[in-house]
């Protein structure tokens, strides 16, 4: 499922990125790889703080749709 | 020998404070060529033979924003004797990313792990003998914000590059793609530099869109190399460029497991995690948010006992530029003797007009310390974050709304945050849209028209403010129809640090850094227009003879001001004060401060106060309400001061599209008043039906086309769509 349906501080592990452009490499540049664990923080209608790696990442709604957990 | 070092690190790591630190005062900014990122340089203290170059904080050294792009650039041309490496101790897993990638470059690089003391703390532990062992090159602990250990680091990174010696890392990635670069490498070898032919290849590997116009590769070993890469994605099933960053990312899982203990992987929230909780909630995020700028604005701006900015701009206009500085030009220039005419200039063109520019001088400078601490404690990122899904609906990013927010205080320092934004068409469209919001300086302006047409209305301030946001929603929808403007604003990918308490220096640096272009202004431009302006008012013929003039409707800027009225009758300047608010217009391009000054001097008072209530009566009988405010909103709206046109066109880098920014501002703002005066002054009874009325009434019209007519669509997406139909 997309990460947008995720609950809230609850750690989930990236299956796959979907889509094929400069977004999702820069997701990857960030720490957004398969298999790595994420957690959101926090979520605004669709926009989240998440946390990877340590850091924590906001992302709007429409990628946060693109990664699948 | 000279030594080139280069700064890099990822964003937030701490590598401006590290520069700061190493760097002092001797620090030269500029831009790299060609784009408008910054470029900072400093030569390292006490070691006059080594320059500091600060490359952009970056992530990676992909090809995909124009900071990696600059920066990869440098690293690969001018070739650095070293790189002085600054990672992040307490993210170290995502930091070493780009250390991986810089190592790869066969230059000699020094590791720093900043923020040790905060790992520590943690209760974490990280091994630099063991991180070293394994990126085959120094590694340093410091703190950058207590300055330790920095200079060290440096002397490291030196004596490094001396002994060029260059890191040569274990085998990162898995069997068969060691190989294909190895097959690569052998293709390559002829035309690249042995030291960079891995870095290169791992770049033809990945299929970097700007490797191939550097390399300049034949046809068959463009073949060739593809055959290789085609080869290992079909084993792996992924395509070159995720296999290279997922690899990368597993061989750095295994350095952080052996160089580094973690105390725990407890899933507890951070201090910094429970304040998001609550300034990024969904309710109370806004609120919070107006709440904190209401106090910021009151501090700055407002007129209350705690308003240090207005205390500090009131002591500056009554009694340093009202009294002091008067005074003491006064007493010199009367012992002197010098001539009446050159006393007058002195006196009022040169010290009246920069006065009155350097009076905002306290106002902005509290307003600015305020925002870059909201910036260096980590606010400002959070709200870029919740203005995101506001400002998306009209075509712009949450990374729009800081420049607007510096812009309240000066347009300079707001369109210069521009930079900050990745995309090129959400950059042009901030610039175009950054001047529309009333600065310090358009305030005198709504103050002489509320108090001396509107009875003081607070309405009238209020309004402008909500004039000026709405300039820029109605731009963002319109604008964002246009082809050059066309498509989604960039996704929403940001970086939250941590909240940490702001560092003085940090907050002193970036305040003076904004108010600096601010104060620079007075020194040059409007000291020169404040000269040519004096000039223009104070002379003139009568009686055919050319001299200075007593009656300044005579003048040459009278002469001026008449020549070019006809152009703002549609909108409502006509009558005796036509000239004076054309006039008055012309002088707010040299600062919008000018407006209240020119309206002053044309009434015949030397001096006035900041909102002119000397000569309220005067406007009052040559103002209707409706020309009065048909004349504010072209003055908030059209081109702004000369200094920010000036940083628009540093910040687009681009003639044409600097004069199409201005162009639009002066047009939209033209278009509003008229449309105002004409349509508002018919429904009061102030203006009469006439030609005009239907040019307004084709105007309005033509701005509902535009604002819902269906926009022009990527071709991109077009395609898109057709691929999705034949799927189906």
């Amino acid at each position: 499922m997309p990460l947008t349906f995720a609950q809230l501080n609850q750690e989930y592990v990236i299956v796959r990125i979907t889509g094929q452009d400069k977004v999702r490499a820069h997701l990857r540049n960030l720490g957004f790889v398969e298999n790595e664990k994420v957690s959101v923080i926090q979520s605004i209608q669709g926009n989240l703080i998440v946390s990877i790696k340590g850091v924590r990442v906001a992302l709007d709604k429409s990628l946060a749709n693109r990664i699948m957990i | 020998m000279e030594i080139k070092i280069a700064l890099a690190g990822n964003p937030n790591s701490g590598k401006t404070t590290l520069f700061n630190q190493l760097t002092g005062s001797r620090q030269r900014v500029g831009n790299w060529p060609g784009v408008t990122v910054e470029k900072k340089e400093g030569t390292l203290k006490g070691e006059n033979q080594c320059t500091i170059q600060d490359l952009p904080g970056i992530y990676s050294l992909s090809p995909y924003s124009l900071e990696e792009v600059v920066s990869r650039n440098y690293l690969v041309n001018e070739k650095p004797d070293a790189i002085l490496n600054i990672v992040d101790g307490t993210n170290i897993e995502r930091n070493l990313y780009l250390t991986t990638q810089l190592l790869e470059l066969g230059i000699p690089t020094v590791v720093c792990v900043n923020m040790m003391d905060l790992v520590k703390r943690n209760g974490d532990q990280i091994d630099i003998d063991k991180l070293s062992e394994k990126l085959d090159c120094p590694v340093v602990s410091i703190s950058a914000l207590k300055g330790q250990g920095t200079k060290e680091a440096a002397l490291k990174a030196i004596k490094t590059a001396q002994a060029h010696q260059v890191p040569r890392m274990d085998k990162v990635y898995a069997k068969n793609v060691e190989a294909a670069l190895e097959q690569i490498e052998a293709i390559l070898s002829s035309s690249v530099d042995n030291g960079m032919l891995r870095w290169y290849s791992i770049k033809v590997f990945e299929r970097d869109e700007r490797i191939h116009e550097i390399l300049k590769l034949k046809e068959n070993e463009k073949k060739e190399i593809e055959t290789i890469i085609q080869k290992v994605e079909n084993e792996m099933d992924d395509d070159s460029e995720s296999i290279i960053t997922s690899q990368r990312y597993d061989h750095i899982g295994q350095i952080v497991q052996y160089a580094v203990k973690k105390k725990s992987e407890k899933h507890a929230l951070s201090v910094s995690d429970k304040i998001d909780k609550i300034v990024t909630n969904r309710i109370l995020a806004l609120p919070i948010f107006i709440a904190i700028m209401y106090v910021v604005y009151t501090i700055a701006m407002g007129s209350t006992s705690i308003s240090i900015g207005t205390m500090g701009t009131d002591w500056a206009n009554d009694v340093l530029f009202g009294e002091i500085v008067p005074n003491f030009f006064d007493g010199i220039l009367t012992s002197l003797h010098v001539n009446d005419v050159l006393y007058g200039l002195i006196m009022d063109g040169i010290l009246g007009g920069v006065g009155a520019v350097l009076g905002f001088v306290p106002q902005i400078l509290v307003l600015f310390i305020l925002l870059s601490v909201m910036e260096d404690i980590g606010y400002m990122s959070r709200v870029a974050f919740i203005m995101d899904r506001i400002f998306r609906r009209f075509g712009l990013s949450g990374k729009s709304f800081i420049p607007m927010l510096v812009a309240t205080g000066c347009g300079v320092p707001g369109i210069m945050a521009s930079r900050t934004i990745e995309q090129d068409r959400d950059r042009k469209m901030t610039i175009m849209t950054t001047g529309f919001i009333p600065c310090g300086a358009k305030m005198p302006i709504i103050g002489l028209f509320a108090g001396a047409v509107f009875g003081g209305s607070s309405l009238v301030a209020t309004s402008a403010f909500v004039i000026g946001i709405a300039a820029v929603i109605l731009s963002g929808i319109m604008l964002k129809k246009f082809k050059a403007f066309a498509g989604e604003p960039a996704p929403f990918v940001m970086e939250l640090p941590s909240y940490h308490l702001p560092s003085l220096g940090n907050v002193v640096r970036a305040t003076w850094e904004r108010g600096w272009s601010f104060i620079k202004r007075a020194g040059s431009i409007i000291l020169l227009s404040s000269i040519v302006l004096w000039f223009l008012q104070g002379f003139g013929f009568t009686d055919g003879q050319f001299g200075m003039v007593a009656d300044n409707n005579t003048s040459l800027l009278a002469n001026i001001g008449n020549a070019l009225a006809w152009i703002f009758a549609p909108l409502g300047w006509i009558g005796d004060m036509a000239w004076k608010a054309t006039v008055a217009t012309f002088t707010g391009l040299i600062a919008k401060e000018e407006v209240v000054n020119t309206f002053g001097v044309l009434y015949n008072f030397a001096e006035v106060s900041e909102e002119g209530n000397e000569i309220w009566t005067l406007i009052a009988r040559d103002f209707t309400p409706i020309a009065a405010y048909s004349f504010m909103i072209f003055n908030l709206l059209c081109a702004p001061c000369f200094a920010a046109m000036g940083a628009i066109k540093r910040e687009m880098n681009n003639p044409k599209w600097t004069l199409a920014a201005i162009g639009y501002m002066c047009v939209f703002a033209y278009v509003s008043s008229l449309i105002v005066y004409q349509l508002g002054g018919l429904i009061l009874g102030e203006v009469t039906f006439s030609i005009w009325t239907i040019v307004a009434l084709a105007l309005l019209a033509g701005i509902l086309y535009l604002l819902f007519r269906p926009g022009y669509k990527p071709k991109t997406e077009a395609i898109d769509i057709q691929k999705i139909s034949i799927a189906k």
